[in-house]
């Protein structure tokens, strides 16, 4: 099912998902970039196997370990060239795990966000303290951690008691049409970079991730001392 | 993400504990370990830490590291993680040592831990031969195998660079506190994991039938 709808998408254009173009350039043939590589005539080094992705996800420009996946620090230089959808799938799996997989359930209308309070509730161990963020400190940890510009692309659908966290965070961060990384593209685009813009897959988040509640527990034990 | 009717969990974990008894279950509202939810059968495998060919990869691993020092003046120590949070975290690192004595190939094996007595600081207390090899009873090399554990060793200082800049296991053997301490990788690293997934699976499905 899910490849299934990956091969539909694929042979009516181009798809975005996150940082990544991927296109089917003739029937069994297909094509992933990093946008900021896709309209440009460098020299890129091909890998023709998904598990080439593992390596390419693991450390950002500046040799950094990317813990966050989602985060816009994608390197460039390569382009995947693949021969079937299922490696298309694994290759968008190891980019963003899950992603493609949330969507499709986002659409049939499977997703049900979870609540922060419930997110952190549910914790054990040493996060257990994070029971004890308050309402002002997640919206304002939510603005600094999950912001698009340079910490993580995902639309947040999850709330914070009931309530979306869009104190210091603009209206797009919430809508799974708008493109997370409007910015970044209007600051290329003055040197050139232009064409049709390929069908853009929410890359949505539903639950607020381990590493933000690793941030929520440093705020809490700092507070308390 | 998966749409298989049948879908086995195999934690790719070192040993039982509070991961594998309380977070995962927990993560993925699992209610044992045959859980059926929208129509599919999730099925919660043992980690592969209990696979019994642990014992061959710990000792492949010191043999690789070691080299040419003579087995029977070697102490081997087996380092894992252990927790506060669960008593079973460090049985099976406690299991392999007792596997690796009764092959009688080093004269003393013992384990020690980062988090729970006897603690990883204390190796050359805890060692009476002159070379001493460390392999670390872990899933993965990151932050424990390339930083915390040195540091413990006492091979490393606090503040050094982080892990993928440098590399602790190259400077082998280590001249330290009148030994020399041999310190291997992660053995989850190895390529016969990829095997042990496999037959996890399988027994679970003998287990189960």
């Amino acid at each position: 099912m899910i490849e299934q709808l990956l091969q539909e998408c694929l042979r009516s254009g181009p798809i975005n998902l996150g940082e990544l173009v991927v296109r089917e350039v003739e029937p069994g043939r297909f094509l992933i970039r990093h946008w900021k590589d896709d309209e440009s005539q460098q020299k890129l080094v091909v890998e023709t196997n998904a598990i080439a992705v593992l390596e390419i996800v693991r450390y950002d420009e500046q040799g950094n370990y990317r813990a966050l996946k989602g985060a816009p620090n994608l390197r460039t230089g390569w382009e995947l060239r693949l021969k079937s959808v299922p490696e298309v799938r694994q290759a968008i799996d190891y980019f963003y795990p899950g992603a493609f997989s949330t969507w499709l359930a986002f659409n049939r209308g499977e997703i049900t966000p979870v609540d922060l309070r419930q997110t952190l509730t549910r914790q054990t161990g040493m996060y257990r303290v994070t029971q004890r963020l308050t309402g002002f400190q997640a919206e304002d940890l939510a603005g600094r951690f999950c912001q698009s510009r340079s910490c993580c692309l995902r639309t947040i659908l999850w709330t914070i008691d009931g309530k979306a966290p869009e104190k210091y965070l603009p209206r797009s961060k919430f809508d799974p049409q708008a493109d997370q990384l409007e910015e970044q593209r209007g600051e290329l685009s003055k040197d050139g970079g232009a064409g049709t813009p390929p069908y853009r897959v929410p890359f949505l988040c539903v639950e607020a991730c381990n590493l933000f509640v690793a941030e929520a527990r440093k705020i809490v034990k700092v507070h308390s001392k | 993400m998966v749409e298989a009717p049948d879908v086995y969990i195999v934690p790719n974990f070192i040993s039982e504990g509070y991961f594998t008894a309380k977070v995962i279950p927990r993560e993925l509202e699992l209610t044992g370990p045959i859980t059926i939810k929208n129509q599919q059968t999730l099925k919660y495998c043992d980690p592969v830490g209990n696979d019994p060919r642990m014992t061959d990869l710990l000792l492949h691993r010191a043999a690789e590291v070691v080299g040419d020092a003579p087995p029977h003046d070697t102490s081997l120590v087996i380092v894992a993680h252990g927790t506060g949070l669960n008593e079973n975290s460090a049985v099976a690192a406690k299991r392999q040592v007792e596997a690796i004595r009764d092959r009688g190939i080093y004269p003393e094996v013992v384990a020690a831990f980062m988090e729970e007595p006897p603690e990883i600081s204390e190796w050359a207390n805890l060692t009476t031969q002159t070379y001493v090899v460390v392999v670390p009873f872990f899933i993965s090399d990151g932050l424990h195998s390339y930083q915390d554990i040195p540091v413990l060793l006492g091979i490393q200082s606090g503040n050094s660079a982080p892990a993928s800049q440098q590399d602790v296991f190259r400077h082998n053997p280590y001249e330290l506190r009148n030994r020399k301490l041999y310190y291997a990788g992660a053995i989850g690293t190895d390529p016969m994991m990829a095997d042990i997934i496999l037959d996890t699976v399988d027994r679970f499905d003998q287990q189960h039938d």
